[in-house]
């Protein structure tokens, strides 16, 4: 069967490769460096950070896409194709909102890519809830899901009302 | 002496002010008459309101060149006066780059494509020029870059203008869609969501948020 792909994207420290460690069966394979600037952390993404699940007999990839402008080519090229896409966003840090929305824009006016936001950090109030992030996004608040990226059953949150907006789709069509 | 400076002192004058040596523009050249600019001329053709917005912003922001003021000189034709008072047109473009600033990490990317919402004029005069210039493009979905090449303006300038009407909700997001491939998929989403559920909360237990 063949494998399918999540792409998990967002802002420098949303918390994308903390949410592929928390949710992959294997090792994640990183392509962290230290920061050449001040991002708030000692290390980020380059390249991309990889983790996989197998579900039944299907084989699902989580890719983490670099959060910094420069990466830009790696959005497109790993969203080519995937099943869906999650875009996190920092719960405490609102001044992302507008880079993470143009991100978000940027992906989906050109990949026909199913999404939710992630809002992380709920384990940490005060923070923004996806009731609040939704009107900024201008997206229906089904697509939002507040997570702490940390803890598995919260982490999966997102990628689970992804398939469920996907089935949805397919009922009303 | 900045262009700021300059403008307001020359503009008390009737004539033309030449500007050259310029690293991103030609010759340009403002006609002014009476206290107002009403006419810009970028190399040897007369620009329309929106494109003369875009080239004071050049200019301010260009910091270098030389310059030569023309007393009494009027432009061989100008087919749409812009009757400026020079003092609020640079406070007007000054507020645009102060804004710009303050947004360029928030600018949409160049490739990203807008839509339109709703068919209504915004009532400030900066975003209605370029709405009445722009929108039959953004009907049909449009990315700064094309409207950049459509408008003649620079591409920098059409991601501002693209990120206040999206702020404003008069445009949003393409969003691309692929119908046959979301049919592909939901076929399997229906086995990853039972997998999924299965593996992160058992048989019992289900999720909610």
């Amino acid at each position: 069967m063949e494998p399918l792909k999540v792409v998990v994207a967002g802002p420098v420290g949303a918390g994308k490769s903390t949410l592929i460690r928390t949710l992959s069966e294997t090792e994640v394979v990183d392509t962290d460096a230290l920061a050449s600037e001040n991002i708030g952390k000692a290390t980020t993404t380059v390249a991309m950070d990889y983790g996989t699940l197998h579900l039944g007999d299907q084989l699902l990839y989580l890719f983490g896409t670099p959060g910094q402008d420069r990466f830009d080519f790696m959005w497109d090229v790993l969203s080519e194709g995937a099943l869906g896409l999650l875009m996190l966003i920092r719960g405490d840090r609102p001044e992302d909102f507008g880079p993470a929305r143009r991100l978000l824009d940027y992906i989906t006016s050109r990949q026909p890519v199913p999404f939710v936001i992630g809002v992380t950090r709920q384990d940490q109030p005060p923070v923004w809830g996806p009731e609040e992030v939704a009107p900024f996004f201008g997206v229906p608040l089904e697509r939002v899901v507040g997570l702490n990226a940390k803890d598995p059953r919260s982490a999966v949150g997102p990628l689970l009302r992804l398939l469920e907006l996907i089935l949805a789709e397919e009922q009303a069509t | 002496m900045s262009l700021d400076d300059l403008l307001p002192f020359l503009s008390s004058r009737d004539g033309a002010l030449e500007l050259f040596n310029l690293k991103r523009l030609p010759r340009v050249t403002l006609y002014f008459r009476k206290g107002k600019l009403n006419c810009v001329y970028l190399g040897n053709k007369p620009v329309d309101s929106l494109q003369a917005r875009s080239v004071i912003g050049e200019l301010i922001e260009a910091r270098k060149g030389s310059f030569e003021f023309i007393p009494n000189s009027r432009p061989p034709a100008c087919p749409e006066v812009l009757g400026w008072p020079v003092d609020r047109m640079l406070i007007s473009v000054t507020t645009t780059y102060d804004e710009y600033a303050q947004v360029s990490d928030r600018l949409p990317h160049p490739e990203t494509v807008f839509k339109l919402t709703h068919i209504a004029v915004p009532d400030d005069t900066r975003l209605s020029d370029f709405w009445k210039r722009a929108h039959i493009y953004l009907q049909e979905g449009a990315s700064a870059q094309q409207l950049s090449a459509k408008l003649g303006m620079p591409v920098d300038h059409t991601r501002f203008y693209l990120l206040k009407l999206q702020q404003l909700g008069a445009v949003a997001a393409a969003r691309a869609h692929a119908p046959q491939k979301q049919e592909r998929r939901a076929g399997v989403a229906a086995r990853l969501l039972g997998s999924l559920k299965k593996r992160f909360f058992g048989e019992g237990s289900a999720w909610s948020h």
